[in-house]
């Protein structure tokens, strides 16, 4: 229980008689790249709205570090470690790479409600942005305008907005959904970096990517964990072929 | 296509020529009207703080506007009259004195701003519309049937409320004093807009779940807007008593909170002088189209149409095309 930074169990949400989330039981331990599949449907991404707080969940409970955060808002959770990204890209279109990384700086450093101070004369937060962006690979395009970034390159501010908060856990919704290989790869060597860290529950349709990074992979199908192992274990597992993983591998 | 700064310096060059040309052509009238627009300018400043940097969409200013108009004239009515104003916990006197008035009406605007803004921000869309616009009817109404205070034929001060070693009867002093405001509210809005509570702000109007996921606050910081957006809106209503020393339920009437709002369209939404603009051409308008027919408002809906189809980012637009946000 202790190396265990997230901890989720029976966690069940339904819609009238359709279950999207069926008593899941996933676990993230420290310093760990835990992968979810599985296929379109499968309520990956409905199971990490309910970690964040944006869809209430029927029953079940969420542990984050020790802490019962079952009851919080998202925003609280949010301020508390949880951080996530968006299986669309969801960031400030008309501010620029550098505006949005510093808007997700705003909650940690305690600056939101500071109504009369120039923020174009706060140094330390430029800075901190700054280097997220060299991180991301986008310290070329800091002025650019969102809205008219590569999608690419969006889903690189999104895991930019994600690292700024510094957060307990990332979960990171299709990050790597269309990158080129020169962006996955990035990607990928970032999240091994960073996982030291803060784990990352990571959901991804790039097998090669997941298999790449992941410390653990559980499958979902059907609103329903259906496995969960190493890598090399998932992979031979045959029910996960069958249902989501195919013969070619 | 000339720079927006450029462009403000122009405003402001015009809003100091003004007067001045009103007093070589002995013309007090059109003092009273630049008055009038700057003053309806400053309502304007602190919607589009709203409307404009936030995406409220509120129409209900009407009713910050009203209550700071109404504040100013019950105060200076007690004042004149000599009646206590409360009695309760101790005695309250009315004032005459815009130095007193001033923050009464700006503090009972906030206060009212608060709480319309509590209740009614917890909805979005067209329900924050039509819950803005209830608020204000409600007001308007309330104004109409309270007896002590003129009811629907208005409440009248006779003289304009003082201020220590000024004429303020005299159109050019009460000229520079609202020229004093709203330079004052646009450096307001200037320094928020800057600053990191204007980034979050302005990020709620483009992507409030983002915004929520970075942790901050979404709900505070729309209210914390709304009650300084209700607070300049509400300066600008005790002012639009002072200059016409009179004060009716017709300022908390839903066209007030309309013509507001046509205001920050017309100038430009998101724009530091769009508000000003807006509300120049708009009395430009009244004035103009307004002595060949009274059915003027036409003209506007025609105008209007054309800029939404054509032109969103208004008359400010039109000089530069700066991406607002």
């Amino acid at each position: 229980m202790k190396n265990k930074i997230l901890n989720i169990k029976n966690l069940s949400k339904s819609y009238g008689a359709f279950k999207v989330t069926d008593e899941i039981a996933i676990d993230l331990n420290f310093n760990e790249i835990h992968a979810l599949i599985g296929p379109n449907g499968a309520g990956k991404s409905t199971l990490i709205k309910q970690i964040v707080g944006s869809v209430k969940h029927d029953i079940g409970s969420i542990i984050l570090d020790q802490e019962d955060i079952t009851d919080l808002t998202d925003i609280e959770r949010a301020k508390i470690g949880i951080s996530r990204t968006f299986q669309v890209s969801s960031i400030i279109p008309k501010f620029s790479a550098l505006e949005n990384i510093i808007l997700s700086l705003l909650n940690k450093s305690n600056n939101t409600f500071q109504l009369f101070k120039s923020l174009k004369q706060n140094r330390e937060l430029h800075l901190k942005a700054k280097k997220i962006l060299r991180d991301i690979d986008l310290d070329s395009k800091s002025d650019e305008v969102a809205s008219e970034l590569s999608h690419g390159d969006r889903r690189k501010l999104e895991v930019g907005l994600a690292l700024a908060m510094d957060p307990k856990v990332f979960l990171f919704d299709e990050p790597m959904a269309g990158l080129d290989e020169i962006g996955t790869k990035m990607m990928i060597d970032l999240f091994k970096k960073i996982k030291a860290n803060s784990p990352i529950l990571l959901i991804e349709h790039d097998m090669e990517a997941v298999f790449a990074l992941a410390d653990r992979v559980s499958v979902i199908v059907y609103g329903k964990i259906v496995a969960t192992g190493t890598v090399k274990e998932i992979k031979s597992n045959k029910l996960v072929r069958d249902v989501y993983l195919g013969y070619e591998i | 296509m000339i720079s927006e700064h450029f462009f403000n310096k122009w405003i402001w060059s015009l809003l100091l020529i003004i007067p001045i040309c009103g007093l070589i052509f002995d013309e007090p009238y059109y003092i009273t009207l630049a008055t009038k627009v700057i003053i309806l300018g400053i309502a304007g400043v602190g919607l589009n703080l709203a409307l404009g940097y936030c995406g409220l969409i509120s129409f209900g200013h009407a009713a910050f506007f009203g209550v700071g108009g109404y504040v100013t004239a019950i105060m200076s009515y007690h004042a004149i009259n000599e009646e206590i104003l409360f009695n309760w916990p101790f005695d309250i006197f009315g004032s005459s004195e815009m130095l007193i008035i001033w923050p009464f009406a700006i503090f009972i605007s906030s206060f009212f701003s608060l709480i319309i803004g509590l209740l009614s921000l917890r909805t979005s869309g067209v329900y924050f519309i039509m819950i803005t616009l209830a608020f204000a009817q409600m007001l308007y109404f309330f104004s109409i049937s309270w007896p002590n205070y003129g009811g629907e034929d208005g409440l009248s001060i006779y003289m304009r409320n003082s201020l220590p070693m000024l004429n303020t009867m005299n159109p050019l002093t009460f000229y520079l004093i609202s020229l004093s405001w709203l330079l004052t509210s646009i450096y307001i809005s200037y320094k928020l807009i800057n600053s990191p509570f204007g980034m979050a702000f302005q990020a709620v109007k483009q992507n409030e779940e983002r915004v929520k996921s970075v942790g901050i606050e979404t709900f505070k910081v729309k209210l914390l807007v709304f009650v300084v957006s209700g607070a300049i809106t509400g300066l600008a209503g005790s002012l639009y008593t002072d200059l016409n020393r009179f004060v009716s339920p017709s300022v908390l009437d839903w066209q007030t909170s309309g013509e507001i709002m046509v205001f920050v369209i017309l100038g430009g939404i998101a724009r530091l002088y769009g508000p000003l603009v807006g509300a120049a051409f708009f009395i430009i308008l009244e004035q103009t189209l307004g002595a060949y027919t009274e059915n003027w408002q036409f003209w506007l809906g025609l105008i209007l149409i054309l800029e939404i189809l054509y032109a969103r980012t208004g008359i400010m637009g039109l000089f530069n095309k700066k991406k607002t946000i």
